[in-house]
């Protein structure tokens, strides 16, 4: 009925996006200027920008999209303006790479990617949490083993119980909105 | 799909298959990125100084304090206030409410909800025992039993495991708004949702297949391998179907009101009997038998969005309104009224948590409704 329907955000959703969105997002501005203050007023002015604006969305990947975006090209403004503005002899030919699509991409692949992981990781407990981070690290199980002082078989279960919590929660891979619109509608 | 949607897409594989232990396949076969860029996403998620590097600027941002500087400048507070005005201004001009809310213009945004007496909470572990002597036990939180031969802790009732040759049989019934786990004399897990019944006997002999009785509801199955006990297998009736089966998981679904039985293999193998068709399933598969049209059909079915219940979530893909408050009501007790009958038929994908306050599930759902209402444990979407 409405699926294609831009949908704007009310406070509580807004704050949850912020939450959940907003560390990343500074990181990713920090990617491209090197200076986390700054780049944590980046990325609040985007998202004063999205509520006074009120900036309608159509889905979850719609919203991440226009936030990742948006930060990207304020942070090569303020890259270009700082070049302007003071003696900062940042070379030219380093913002041409910044501005890059396969720059934008794979940092937003690294920083997608470790944030689901740490937020799976934090849902387990101690043990399985230790043993899941090194095995990611590419430890094999007898290295984990070695490592944590614990036997194989112990390894072998915690990952299993591991594995077991984290299926289910990962095929929704945490959506941030829990519902979005169904686009095949 | 855009490029950002499959790199979205990609990074999701990419933390599932390193959660599990499976490495970067899907990113060495991924067509986005060149060698150097792939090589780049590998080393910086497993290299371990450079984890350590963004862990210690993660730790730098403080994201509490920062979205009080965000929340100071959209001005929160005065909009809110104008929203109170504008609701109370609306409740004393009262039939015209209606009318104001249908009007598409300036206002985007949904209307505040009308809540009265808000009783309709989450579920929880609760049960009703009946014993075979026809005695009823109350089960759920702070209630510690211990009968002849079961004990519970309030959310799980266990059997001790000493046969006897005579069967005896008791009841488990979960009311709406209700979960319980049970295992059973033989070791069977069993974990029974909301406004379901299970019958069982108190223990099993070693001479006879081991049976069940789901007698309504929806219920989860870790059955304890034959092999244990002298090659007996298991079977779980219902009215109007039989399952059949060795030592496995899996999940029957049989609501009173719904038509169609749904038995989803999640491992192992297990053989569904109706009216004397036997259909074997795999894991990943459902039947279906739909008792109106008297068929059964098996297809293959996302198995944790079938299961998703038992580990803490309702996971729902494509589904309309209308079914997912059906799930919903059971879990929250609640009775859903459409009054705004074009929403039962709009489709949502997306995963609830069970702990979630209704408020909060309705929250997720409100780009599609105009309003709801919930008085005692009624919800009325608008």
């Amino acid at each position: 009925m409405q699926a294609n329907k831009k949908y704007i955000l009310s406070l509580k959703e807004y704050e949850r996006l912020f939450d959940k969105l907003y560390t990343s997002l500074c990181l990713f501005a920090n990617k491209y200027i090197g200076d986390l203050d700054q780049s944590k007023d980046i990325v609040q002015d985007v998202f004063v920008k999205v509520w006074e604006d009120n900036v309608g969305f159509q889905n979850e990947n719609n919203i991440k999209s226009y936030l990742y975006t948006s930060v990207k090209n304020k942070s090569l403004d303020y890259l270009k303006s700082k070049r302007v503005k003071t003696t900062d002899n940042f070379p030219i030919t380093e913002i041409a790479k910044l501005e890059t699509e396969s720059f934008f991409l794979r940092e937003v692949v690294v920083l997608e990617t470790s944030n689901i992981i740490e937020n799976a990781i934090n849902t387990l407990p101690n043990k399985c949490a230790q043993i899941i981070r090194l095995s990611i690290k590419d430890f094999t199980n007898t290295e984990i083993a070695e490592e944590l002082d614990i036997s194989i078989n112990t390894v072998k279960a915690q990952k299993k119980i591991a594995y077991k919590r984290l299926r289910p929660l990962l095929k929704d891979y945490f959506i941030l909105i829990a519902f979005v619109f169904d686009n095949t509608n | 799909m855009t490029i950002f949607n499959k790199i979205i897409t990609l990074s999701k594989q990419i933390a599932s298959s390193l959660l599990e232990d499976k490495g970067f396949s899907v990113l060495e076969k991924s067509e986005l990125f060149d060698k150097v860029n792939k090589e780049y996403i590998i080393k910086n998620l497993t290299d371990e100084s450079l984890i350590k590097r963004r862990l210690r600027l993660i730790n730098q941002v403080n994201k509490k304090k920062d979205w009080k500087k965000v929340k100071s400048k959209i001005d929160v507070p005065v909009r809110s206030i104008y929203w109170k005005y504008a609701v109370a201004a609306l409740l004393l001009i009262g039939g015209v409410i209606t009318l104001f809310i249908n009007q598409p213009g300036d206002i985007q945004r949904f209307n505040d909800p009308v809540i009265v007496n808000n009783k309709i909470l989450p579920g929880e572990g609760k049960a009703v025992l009946t014993l075979e002597t026809g005695e009823v036990i109350v089960l759920g939180k702070g209630v510690d039993i211990k009968t002849e031969n079961a004990s519970s802790n309030g959310k799980e009732l266990i059997y001790n495991n000493d046969p006897s040759e005579k069967l005896t049989y008791n009841f488990l019934t979960v009311p709406r708004g209700g979960q319980f786990q049970l295992t059973l004399s033989d070791g069977t897990k069993i974990w029974l949702n909301s406004e379901s019944q299970l019958k069982y006997p108190v223990s099993f002999n070693n001479t006879q297949s081991r049976q069940v009785e789901l007698v309504y509801g929806e219920a989860y199955f870790d059955v304890s391998s034959s092999t244990k006990h002298n090659g007996l297998n298991f079977k779980v009736n219902h009215n109007k179907q039989e399952v059949k089966v060795l030592g496995t998981e899996f999940n029957i679904k049989a609501y009173k009101d719904e038509s169609n039985i749904y038995t989803t293999l999640v491992e192992g193998e297990v053989a569904v009997s109706v009216r004397g068709i036997n259909k074997v399933i795999k894991p990943g598969e459902q039947s279906n038998f739909n008792s109106i049209l008297n068929t059964i059909e098996v297809s293959n079915v996302d198995v944790f969005r079938e299961v998703g219940w038992k580990y803490g979530a309702f996971s729902f893909k494509h589904k309309p309104l209308k079914e997912i408050m059906v799930v919903l009501s059971r879990w929250y007790d609640m009775e859903v009224i459409f009054e705004n009958k074009r929403y039962e038929n709009v489709t949502f994908n997306g995963t609830l948590y069970k702990n979630q306050s209704i408020e909060e599930v309705l929250m997720l759902i409100k780009g599609s409704i105009n309003s709801y209402e919930i008085n005692n444990k009624t919800l009325i979407l608008k």
